[in-house]
């Protein structure tokens, strides 16, 4: 088995005001991916790339070893995926959905569709337009997962929703990737949900990638030292990956928490959440 | 395909019966003013006008998004918009045949020469309303591919009644606009094929 599930390389699009500048990473098999980065920073073009939805000006999309123009429909009939928002005309039923997509799908499973509506407490014949909102994202990551699919690409799949619902589907998520096969790419801006799910985190801004790093590397390495004007000034700028002024105090961010701690044993070090992270990369000074 | 066809025919039903209710009072109507079987063209364009609100349902439900990143080419998206236009017109076309030569029974005015020129009539405007309808409404935004779908039938008349000047025969002319709407139909497809599926979606 090829060891990445989706290998995105050099991906560049231009645009009249914004470029999507040689975005490169991948999804390994059995891990889930959380692409983050602020709104307009590209998380929905490079998605809408890799799935064809747009031409990419440069660059290289491989999924399950397959190349760009490779990517066929027995690949399509491997991927699911799931978009911000309904997007099944709201006249259909879900039961209607499944005769749609038993035509249109090599491997739907009708039986695994019907039994995840069922454990998700979504009726089979009411239309969709009375559903809720969380209702109707739960159907889309329900068809998603009703095909075998291998490969979920998620599109801002919990924006918008309770933090219940929330949980629910990122419950499914995690359900999903038991299977060491099964691989997930989630771009999202509400970090937390990644924080709880993810693997690995790929930041961009404005149309670059910032980093592409283990979460775990984020949760226990990094850390946000705090400290006042006199100390700052003291602090070697190298130990920094950037830092910003705050009302009272300084913030920074450091790649090695513990080696700040050791370093600088009058600030406080506290460790990053991805919030503060994308934060200070977006907002702050930097090397 | 047949998923993606299965799909508008659901969308279609849900509005089949107000449209047929709809066409019925008006059928009714015409038949008792003018020619019965202006019914067939009333009933063609009418049910190939329902296959080109698909293509703007499924802009503005997010299905075409979805549809792009199924097992099914784009070509074939394409391809399930014209077939079906060819299909509901089709059906249309029958229905009106049947509408039209039941009410001229009823009237007592069969009348084999009318039928062949509103037969006639009812393929040119639909194949040359479509060739622009569709396109455009693959192409265009909601807004702006509903002023097509207004424009294409005014301009598929005007054809009509240039060749109907350029002939003199009323035979003739719907002769000539049928096969003008095949040939155009068919470049109109190849183009979308060509052209439209390869465009961006997002």
């Amino acid at each position: 088995m090829n060891e990445n599930a989706l290998a995105v390389n050099g991906l560049t699009k231009q645009y009249k005001d914004f470029t999507l500048d040689g975005v490169s990473f991948a999804v390994p098999c059995g891990t889930i991916v959380g692409l983050v980065g602020e709104n307009g920073a590209g998380k929905s073009t490079t998605m809408n790339a890799i799935l064809g939805l747009i031409q990419k000006d440069a660059g290289t999309i491989e999924i399950f070893g397959k190349q760009d123009a490779q990517i066929d429909n027995a690949v399509r009939n491997r991927i699911g995926v799931v978009f911000d928002g309904n997007n099944f005309p709201d006249v259909l039923t879900a039961r209607q959905l499944s005769n749609i997509f038993k035509k249109l799908y090599d491997e739907w499973d009708e039986g695994e569709y019907f039994a995840l509506l069922q454990k998700i407490s979504l009726p089979l014949d009411k239309k969709i337009k009375e559903f809720s909102k969380g209702m109707k994202m739960k159907l889309s990551i329900a068809v998603a997962l009703s095909h075998h699919s291998q490969l979920l690409i998620l599109d801002e799949a919990t924006s918008g929703l309770d933090p219940v619902v929330r949980d629910d589907i990122l419950d499914m998520f995690l359900d999903f990737v038991q299977d060491e096969g099964h691989s997930i790419l989630v771009s999202s801006h509400i970090t937390s949900d990644l924080e709880k799910v993810a693997d690995y985190i790929v930041f961009i801004h404005q149309g670059k990638v910032v980093f592409v790093k283990p979460k775990d590397e984020l949760r226990y390495q990094y850390g946000v030292l705090r400290c006042g004007k006199a100390q700052f000034e003291e602090i070697d700028r190298a130990d920094l990956v950037a830092w910003r002024r705050q009302d009272y105090e300084w913030e920074a961010l450091v790649a090695d928490r513990e080696a700040a701690r050791r370093k600088y044993p009058k600030a406080v070090v506290d460790p990053a959440t991805i919030d503060e992270i994308m934060l200070l990369y977006v907002k702050g000074e930097g090397q | 395909m047949k998923g993606l066809l299965l799909k508008d025919y659901y969308l279609i039903r849900s509005t089949l019966l107000f449209n047929l209710i709809v066409f019925v009072v008006i059928a009714a109507g015409m038949s008792f003013l003018v020619s019965t079987w202006v019914l067939t063209v009333l009933s063609t364009i009418m049910l190939g006008t329902l296959s080109v609100t698909t293509i703007n349902l499924d802009k503005s439900s997010g299905w075409r998004k979805v549809s792009c990143v199924l097992p099914v080419s784009r070509k074939t998206i394409v391809d399930s918009k014209y077939a079906l236009y060819l299909l509901l017109s089709g059906a249309g076309l029958v229905l009106g045949f049947v509408l039209g030569g039941a009410a001229a029974l009823l009237k007592n005015e069969p009348d084999s020469a009318s039928m062949l020129i509103f037969a006639g009539i009812s393929v040119a405007m639909a194949l040359l309303s479509g060739s622009i309808s569709i396109p455009c409404n693959l192409l265009l935004s909601e807004e702006k591919s509903i002023i097509s779908l207004i424009l294409a039938y005014p301009l598929s008349a005007a054809v009509f009644i240039a060749a109907s000047l350029l002939t003199g025969d009323r035979l003739v002319t719907c002769a000539v606009t049928a096969v003008l709407g095949v040939i155009l139909y068919a470049v109109s497809w190849i183009f979308s094929r060509k052209f439209i599926a390869r465009r961006d979606v997002a």
